[in-house]
């Protein structure tokens, strides 16, 4: 198996390893990383766990080789919280009950980062939308939808 | 959301496993990593039924970085035989004999047949594809009619037939005498399609036996570890002592992960063969193919019915496909039976069942196992409705149980005390406001859009009443165990095994206030079969009542011992030594206050109390979940039909719950719409299909088994009902299963009802646009 030496940036820190060609992303976050935030749901890029942000944009970590990754700019839930203080969308979800079992979560908060990043004030259509790519089995949702309008500002959705 | 409470009870308290679950520092048991870690991988079966002729592992033993493949014979020769966990969750049926791992046949696609142990995950992958199976097929028995068919060929050899129980008739109250008083007899034959759970995080296993103590250590993702424990002790012939089972974070089970399953137990071994860990973590493929699935179940229903609505009598025939391997399907009818009066006062009841083994995977328990009952019983209630053209909601108030003392009781016997759903139907149809629904759908139509409302509600045992409860041992009372801790926290210990309940913060909120210590120093511990007490786990409805009541009961002993030994310390009457703000002191003397943290030290300091108080401050507390009682309530529906798409949107989703005394409010309303959205998922999405021929699975990615989405799943409006207390202390109730009980039969009534103009009648549950464009006659049945 041919392997391939890999430089890559990953939650602000360079990283560089040596892997096979047929490491996923994921796997190479997980195993050769630790980063073991990232979630393997599905591992055919359905339900989203598996997130991350692959300079700037959301990318299926399963569907993705560690190679193709070379010299980007990658970033995972664990990069979320600076000085172990949570960011302002994790707070958010804390104070929304957002998730339940925590498995997807990681997929959602990365994808939500590049939501807000796109659109700092989403309607819940757009959150909807945004979010449509990825899948939780606990909460129908509106918890996790209603994270995202406090993380975004919005006050009126609460009773 | 914060709430400043006197009580964390009833108060929305943030949870405590958030800070870890949302900076990816949760521990699940794929995160788990061992030095020496090995990794399975298992060779599994492309067809449904077939014998195995000839296994060839000598490539994949030569293949790099392999350690060890395991053929079923070989590893057989290793276990203890028996049934397992299959026994457990027979319900007495007929358990039939298999191996581990698929030997001499295979009676389901995904059937594990080699295990192959290598240095990666992608290694063991590679040399599973060298491993040779030569299969002579044998024909596919995919339906409960074909299971019944005598010349259908026996997936178990063992079994006379693929008939695994035909019951005796039951007979409740006067039936005949019903049917023959009846003005009418509503008849239909009703079928639910198989479900699966589907949780984000497939099965997974770490498991590693250290050659030099003989102990077995499992990393497990499990609703409870004390099931796993003995399930793998039991197969491994090793001691009970011998073997510690460890959880973490779970992601999501819904009922799969009870027990130690086949492949967790070929890990066990297999990690005792090399004395090395052994991990497998399932793939999303393994897991809709194999892992478990449920639900699949029909049913032939009269119903003996007055003009007026009242449902005099029930004659139901159930049939349930168990599917290739014992699951739980063989247990459920009995429950069926019990519960399918609901809270209505139906006085008579007659129903027998036949459950039958197919070529599918097993039928596991999901989200309130015993769920067709109401799903069944709300279905005919609308068909009764239409029959008599009356309101459903009509039918129901007429028939529902009202509030008496005594409680009234299903004629199955179990009594409705406490039971709102009169209460809960009012709240709902009060909500919707159910006359000018049907003046808005009644100009819907005139303009071509065809809206429906569905109602339905249902009673839960959570855990039901005391009196024929049954189920002793393991699933009799919870136990927790408490201990103040030399820093002045609290430990509770339970196990219960959270996977995503919360319970880490509800039983917290409980135990600090009856303690009186804030909530920060109480910490749950879960997970550890050698510290936390005996017991089933999560399931049945168990941990708000019976866990939390014990955390409660627990806290309230622990106060007395904490003020029992402050007595002996400060040489005081124990009614004059008082517990507050995580001191005791002697009331009234400030001064005199002691730290919960001295107390303790003090405790465990030699010499300093008598022999019965000294050592660890700790108690143990045991609650069965006393009168019990039961979750219930009355879910509504809007929907909106495109008759062009056959899509169904729903418009509109309103609850009036009852779940007692409400630890977090936001934690049951999570619960409650998770639910629901398993419901609206199983109903417009989800099913698990298989090519009836051949036996293939057909819905083995996400993109064929389709969850829903935060598109298709609405608002939920929630309202809260109290049921009248029960107990003097403890009056929560279990609310996890109600939303996937109720939603269905809510979704298919209001679908039913928007179709109405087209005279169409729903007796199945799995309404995709295709099957509502061929019942409006749209396209041709298929």
């Amino acid at each position: 198996m041919t392997s391939f030496d890999v430089e890559l940036t990953v939650n602000g820190l360079a990283r560089r390893a040596t892997v096979e060609a047929r490491r996923t992303l994921a796997d190479f976050l997980r195993e050769d990383l630790g980063l073991t935030g990232t979630h393997l749901g599905c591992e055919h890029g359905v339900c989203g766990a598996c997130t991350v942000l692959v300079d700037g944009e959301p990318a299926r970590s399963c569907l993705m080789l560690a190679v193709q990754a070379r010299g980007a700019d990658v970033r995972t839930v664990e990069g979320l919280a600076a000085g172990g203080k949570m960011n302002r969308l994790q707070e958010a979800m804390w104070d929304s009950h957002g998730f339940q079992c925590g498995f997807c979560t990681p997929g959602f908060l990365m994808q939500i980062t590049a939501l807000l990043a796109d659109i700092p004030e989403p309607s819940e259509a757009e959150i909807r939308e945004a979010l449509s790519g990825n899948i939780c089995r606990c909460t129908g949702y509106e918890s996790i939808v209603n994270g995202v309008l406090r993380a975004a500002g919005a006050t009126g959705f609460l009773e | 959301m914060q709430h400043i409470a006197e009580r964390y009870t009833g108060a929305s308290v943030r949870r405590s496993e958030d800070p870890r679950i949302l900076t990816g520092s949760g521990r699940y048991v794929d995160d788990v990593r061992l030095p020496g870690m090995l990794h399975a991988a298992f060779v599994r079966s492309p067809v449904a039924h077939a014998r195995i002729t000839r296994i060839d592992v000598r490539a994949a033993a030569e293949a790099p970085g392999v350690t060890l493949v395991l053929t079923g014979e070989e590893l057989e020769r290793s276990l203890v035989p028996g049934p397992g966990i299959a026994a457990m969750f027979s319900g007495g049926a007929p358990v039939p004999a298999f191996t581990t791992l698929a030997s001499d046949k295979v009676r389901v696609v995904g059937d594990p047949v080699v295990l192959v142990v290598a240095e990666s995950r992608y290694l063991a992958e590679d040399a599973c594809e060298l491993v040779e199976v030569d299969y002579e097929e044998l024909p596919a028995v995919m339906t409960s009619q074909a299971a019944q068919d005598p010349a259908s060929p026996a997936i178990f050899e063992d079994l006379a037939s693929n008939v695994l129980v035909r019951s005796p008739v039951a007979v409740f109250g006067d039936v005949d005498g019903a049917f023959a008083r009846a003005d009418r007899i509503v008849r239909a034959d009703l079928r639910q399609h198989r479900h699966q759970n589907a949780p984000m995080e497939c099965r997974g296993v770490v498991c590693s036996f250290d050659p030099e103590s003989g102990e077995l250590t499992v990393h497990s993702a499990t609703q409870g570890v004390h099931i796993v424990r003995t399930t793998l002790s039991t197969a491994l012939g090793l001691p009970p002592e011998k073997v510690r089972v460890l959880a973490g974070d779970i992601g999501g089970s819904f009922g799969l992960k009870l027990g130690a399953y086949r492949e967790d137990v070929a890990c066990a071994a297999a990690s005792r063969r090399l004395g090395r860990p052994v991990r497998w973590m399932e793939d999303r493929l393994e897991n809709l193919t194999f892992s478990g699935q449920a639900r699949e179940e029909s049913f032939e229903v009269e119903a003996a019915v007055t003009n007026e609505g009242e449902i005099l009598g029930l004659r139901v025939k159930m049939t349930i496909d168990t599917g290739a391997y014992p699951g739980m399907g063989a247990m459920l009818p009995e429950l069926v039976k019990t519960m399918i009066p609901g809270p209505y006062k139906i006085g008579a009841l007659s129903f027998e069942w036949t459950a039958v083994v197919t070529n599918k995977a097993a039928y596991v328990a999901y989200r309130g196992p015993w769920a067709s009952e109401t799903w069944v019983r709300e279905r005919m209630i609308d068909l009764i409705a239409m029959e008599l053209g009356m309101e459903p909601l009509e039918v129901r108030l007429r028939n529902v149980a009202t509030r008496e003392t005594p409680p009234l009781r299903m004629v199955t016997g179990r009594s409705l005390a406490g039971v709102t759903a009169r209460e809960s139907l009012e709240a709902v149809a009060a909500k919707v406001d159910l006359p000018a629904f049907r003046r808005l759908q009644a100009g819907a139509r005139g303009h071509g859009r065809y809206l429906g409302l569905g109602v339905a509600t249902y009673i839960e045992p959570a855990p039901g009443p005391l009196e024929g409860r049954g189920g002793g041992g393991i699933m009799g009372p919870e136990q927790v165990r408490l201990r103040l801790e030399e820093d002045g926290t609290v430990t509770l210990f339970t196990s219960q095994m959270p996977h995503g309940q919360s319970h880490q913060t509800t039983f917290a909120q409980v135990a600090a206030d009856e303690f009186g210590v804030p909530i920060e120093q109480v910490r749950v511990v879960v997970g550890d079969s050698d510290l936390v007490p005996m017991g089933f786990g999560t399931g049945g409805s168990r941990a708000a009542i019976m866990a939390g009541g014990a955390s409660l009961h627990g806290a309230r002993a622990l106060k007395a011992r904490v003020e029992e030994i402050a007595s002996h310390l400060f040489e005081a009457g124990a009614e004059d030594v008082e517990l507050s703000g995580g001191s005791v002191a002697v009331r009234g003397v400030p001064a005199s206050a002691m730290s919960l943290a001295e107390l303790a030290r003090a405790a465990r300091s030699p010499g300093r109390l008598p022999p019965s108080l000294a050592g660890d401050v700790e108690v143990t507390a045991a609650f069965d979940g006393g009168e019990g009682g039961w979750s219930g309530g009355s879910h509504a529906a809007v929907v909106e039909v495109d008759v062009e798409t056959g899509q169904v949107r729903v418009e509109r989703y309103v609850v009036a719950e009852d779940c007692g005394t409400l630890i977090n409010p936001a934690i049951v309303e999570g619960q409650v719409r998770g639910g629901i959205a398993q419901g609206i998922g199983a109903v417009l999405l989800e099913r698990s299909a298989y090519d009836e021929e051949t036996g293939q699975y057909l819905s083995s990615t996400f993109m064929d088994y389709v969850l829903a989405t935060a598109c298709e799943i609405p608002r939920i409006e929630i309202e809260h009902l109290e049921t009248v207390p029960l107990d003097a202390d403890v009056n929560f109730r279990g609310v996890g299963e109600g939303g996937m009980i109720i939603a269905p039969p809510t979704l298919c009534n209001a679908i039913e009802d928007a179709l109405s103009p087209f005279g169409v009648r729903v007796f199945e549950q799995h309404l995709p646009p295709a099957r509502i464009l061929e019942l409006i006659g749209a396209i041709p049945a298929g």
